[in-house]
């Protein structure tokens, strides 16, 4: 299966680009509701086991034991369920809160039904523009369902529950938005299972056929 | 005489788009860079006197190759294509030397416009 599902170089490579024009979106929402400048880095893209996908994160955000907390929003193709479909990620190390909070003139205590307002907020912000983005590139209208916190505080293998998980690969692609000078540092995962992948594939097909 | 064009841009879809995007009839003889480093390397060799460049790039960014060309002093003619769309990013780019930004996915127009603005075509 996993070899039907690896996307060819032309195609990783128009998935990158499609990732950097809505990332380049989502950073400048990000930039208008922080008041500041978004540090933009090259988006990261590869196909992941299920078994490995912990492993995974641990390697992109941080380290082994980092605490973490983060927000997942399913996606789905508006008109069907055969689409493209995944899950959006956002993921914030314990140290960005109370930047986040010094940066939005939150006076008040953080306590965690406040960083799940922070959560929330930065979640809405940079998913709209980036799923927006990602969607008018590839003509297709993603929807979205309403966020949930997969945890606060928790090592970031444990934010995703394997046995929970419906899928054996899934793409997995990484956006990290840096503050120059702060220790903020929000990363954005998406993560498209299986057959997803396969609708994926044929749609970025389309892009490079018009090229 | 043809014009050397470089397009430095780490997708090779966006160089693509980029190539497709340049005014029929322009004399511009191309050449491609995946990187900041290639970028300025081609620069120095005299293949960047007009130079389509993106910002988001590994080894050396965009910035880093406004940095260098400034420092070196190279007259290229740069005009930066990026999807940081931030206003802060336009005038960062500007202030480091950059002639006009375009923002990404590119419209073949408004690269014409642009170009047509500075008297380029």
């Amino acid at each position: 299966m996993s070899e039907q599902l690896a996307l060819t170089e032309d195609q990783r490579d128009c998935l990158q680009e499609v990732v950097n024009v809505a990332m380049g979106q989502a950073g400048d929402s990000l930039a208008r509701f922080l008041e500041v400048f978004i540090h933009l880095s090259v988006p990261r893209i590869r196909l992941v086991a299920k078994e490995d996908l912990g492993t995974e994160l641990e390697g992109l955000v941080g380290g082994v034991g980092s605490k973490v907390s983060g927000v997942s929003q399913g996606f789905y193709h508006i008109e069907d369920g055969k689409g493209i479909r995944g899950e959006a990620i956002v993921v914030f190390n314990d140290t960005s809160f109370k930047e986040l909070a010094d940066l939005l003139a939150y006076d008040e205590e953080l306590t965690d039904a406040a960083e799940k307002e922070l959560l929330m907020d930065v979640t809405n912000v940079l998913n709209g523009a980036c799923l927006n983005g990602i969607g008018e590139q590839i003509e297709t209208e993603l929807a979205y369902s309403p966020p949930t916190i997969l945890g606060q505080h928790v090592p970031i293998a444990d934010l995703l529950e394997h046995e929970k998980l419906s899928w054996g690969h899934a793409l997995l692609v990484e956006i990290s938005y840096t503050l120059e000078d702060r220790s903020f540092n929000c990363t954005m995962f998406l993560l498209m299972p299986g057959e997803s992948i396969l609708v994926m594939k044929e749609e970025l097909d389309k892009l490079l056929e018009d090229l | 005489m043809s014009i050397p064009l470089l397009i430095c841009d780490d997708s090779a879809m966006a160089r693509k788009q980029v190539k497709r995007a340049i005014p029929d009839g322009w004399d511009v003889d191309i050449t491609l860079a995946t990187n900041g480093v290639e970028g300025i390397e081609a620069i120095r060799s005299g293949k960047g006197e007009m130079v389509f460049l993106d910002l988001t790039m590994p080894e050396l960014d965009g910035y880093g190759v406004l940095e260098k060309v400034k420092a070196e002093g190279h007259k290229s003619i740069i005009i930066v294509i990026s999807a940081d769309i931030q206003p802060e990013a336009r005038e960062r780019v500007m202030g480091l030397g950059a002639l006009d930004f375009v923002k990404k996915p590119i419209d073949g127009k408004k690269l014409t416009e642009v170009l047509n603005k500075y008297g380029l075509l």
